[in-house]
């Protein structure tokens, strides 16, 4: 029972590893850039977050990620503007890795220079620690919405972009960049746009780590990490399979933590390792 | 009326001239056959026209707006549109959905998703297929189809029968009877000497990025249009 618990805790840790990881995998099946600097950007609106709790103390912290989000989407899209675009047009792929990671250096220090480097994080009070019982299982009220996030907003992403004018614009650009400008469409301008939801999308994530776990100016590379295995592990260019990959590691980690609990992310890691060996193509290998 | 005119076009490929001093024109409805060897410069001259490609000198006149170095999203909207060689469909997208990229021009017109497929009927049956499940010839279909639905005055095919079998190419150069019946002129850039010469009003021949030949279709012999082909 013990095990199956810890199963199913994992599998809902994957649903908040999943969100860590869907904004990479959107850029990438997109405009083919990693963004290196997707982990600082995560870190950077959980401290929006804490701040903004700090301001509004009466408001709930769940509903500030509000305008955390929002705020994520607009800097999203003055990044890809008036940075990224200049760089995800060269055929060579190594342009746009160095400026993301040179951009996530000095979100780095930002931080560090803004919010110091003391740990922090999202403070929920009892919500964080509530549960309920199912069948003799313990899951947590937070983990659970998490998941459940996670699976309304990936149906979302994949309804927008299945059916909606816009989300058929980005698929065409995803495809010819050049041809869809026959057709008066502006590739950079849908890349700010993506960029935009991108980073949305890591900073429903980023609060909802930071509120299972603290954080500093650092914990960005760890981050990405998670991100780009979710992404992989899953399959590139497969949201679904993001989530796929996502609940994978969560429960490889929860595992591992029971056999060894100093363990941290090492059985995630290692399913990982295993994966890229035995289906380098991910779990879910089609493109969505 | 001129619908198009080109002077003096100068284009490169890096270093590399690929068009010399062309000079062009298109009249409204009119069918024109721009007619070249692998490597005379047609794909270059199209990608120029749309904006693909920047040029280095030259004016391009586009009913009697100055278009030369415009973005190819800002002459989309404005009435020519293009059939590119090797069809270059949205591969995640539907036949349905690569048709329906045309209407983001917003260009007014008679040509409907129904239009086309009344144009092209075995489309309707593989509106939900993608484009790679699609013979060649469904294919350059919905290429052709999707630049309709963009309602163009002045429609440019880059090598339409590349690759396909003669039936299928029958079929796609009869269906240009509807196109222009609507008014749409036509640019035909073709390898293929005898279909083009027998579908154009007016005829190209390019050499090595320059014109060798500009005559109606009926002033000039099959003879003297494979001459200037092969620059003999």
């Amino acid at each position: 029972m013990a095990w199956v618990e810890t199963l199913i805790n994992g599998a809902l840790l994957g649903g908040l590893y999943s969100l860590l990881g869907i904004g990479l995998a959107l850029v990438f099946g997109v405009m083919r850039v990693v963004n290196i600097a997707h982990g600082e950007f995560m870190v950077l609106s959980a401290f929006l977050a804490v701040f903004l709790v700090g301001m509004f103390p009466s408001v709930h912290p769940l509903l500030l990620l509000i305008p955390v989000v929002v705020t994520s989407f607009v800097v999203g899209w003055l990044y890809q503007m008036l940075i990224v675009n200049r760089v995800a047009r060269q055929p060579d792929p190594l342009a746009p890795l160095l400026l993301t990671f040179g951009i996530s250096i000095i979100l780095r220090n930002l931080m560090v220079e803004l919010f110091g480097a003391d740990v922090r994080s999202v403070q929920l009070g009892e919500l964080s620690r509530a549960s309920l019982e199912v069948f003799g299982l313990n899951i947590g009220i937070m983990p659970l919405s998490t998941l459940l996030l996670a699976v309304v907003l990936f149906l979302s992403l994949q309804w927008i972009l299945k059916r909606t004018t816009f989300g058929r614009i980005v698929r065409a650009t995803a495809d010819r960049r050049d041809i869809i400008r026959l057709f008066g469409v502006k590739p950079d301008r849908v890349y700010n746009y993506v960029m935009g939801l991108s980073l949305a999308l890591g900073a429903v994530g980023g609060v909802l780590l930071a509120v299972r776990s603290s954080f500093t100016p650092f914990s960005g590379g760890e981050r990405l990490l998670i991100a780009f295995e979710v992404v992989v592990l899953g399959g590139i260019g497969s949201f679904w399979g993001a989530l796929v990959g996502g609940i994978a590691l969560g429960m490889a980690q929860l595992a591992g933590l029971k056999f060894d609990p100093n363990a941290g992310l090492l059985y995630a890691h290692l399913l990982f390792f295993i994966m890229l060996l035995i289906r380098p193509a991910g779990i879910v290998s089609n493109r969505t | 009326m001129t619908l198009l005119e080109v002077s003096g076009l100068n284009a490169f490929y890096g270093d590399l001239q690929a068009i010399q001093g062309l000079d062009f024109s298109v009249a409204e409805k009119e069918s024109v056959a721009l007619l070249g060897a692998n490597g005379a410069g047609k794909s270059t001259f199209l990608r120029s026209l749309v904006g693909l490609i920047e040029t280095k000198s030259g004016t391009i006149r586009f009913a009697d707006r100055d278009i030369s170095n415009v973005e190819a999203e800002n002459i989309a909207g404005l009435g020519l549109g293009m059939v590119p060689e090797g069809r270059m469909l949205f591969d995640t997208l539907t036949v349905e959905e690569n048709l329906l990229m045309g209407t983001l021009t917003r260009r007014a017109g008679s040509w409907t998703l129904r239009r086309v497929f009344d144009l092209f009927p075995m489309l309707e049956e593989r509106r939900a297929a993608r484009p790679a499940q699609l013979s060649g010839g469904q294919q350059q279909m919905v290429a052709i189809g999707r630049a309709l639905m963009a309602n163009p005055r002045l429609l440019l095919c880059d090598e339409i029968s590349l690759g396909l079998a003669p039936v299928v190419v029958d079929q796609i150069y009869r269906s240009f009877a509807d196109i222009r019946a609507e008014g749409t002129a036509l640019v035909l850039v073709e390898q293929d000497v005898k279909r083009a010469y027998a579908a154009a009003d007016r005829v190209y021949c390019l050499l090595k990025g320059r014109v060798s030949l500009s005559a109606a279709a009926k002033d000039v012999s099959l003879a003297q249009l494979t001459q200037a082909y092969f620059g003999m």
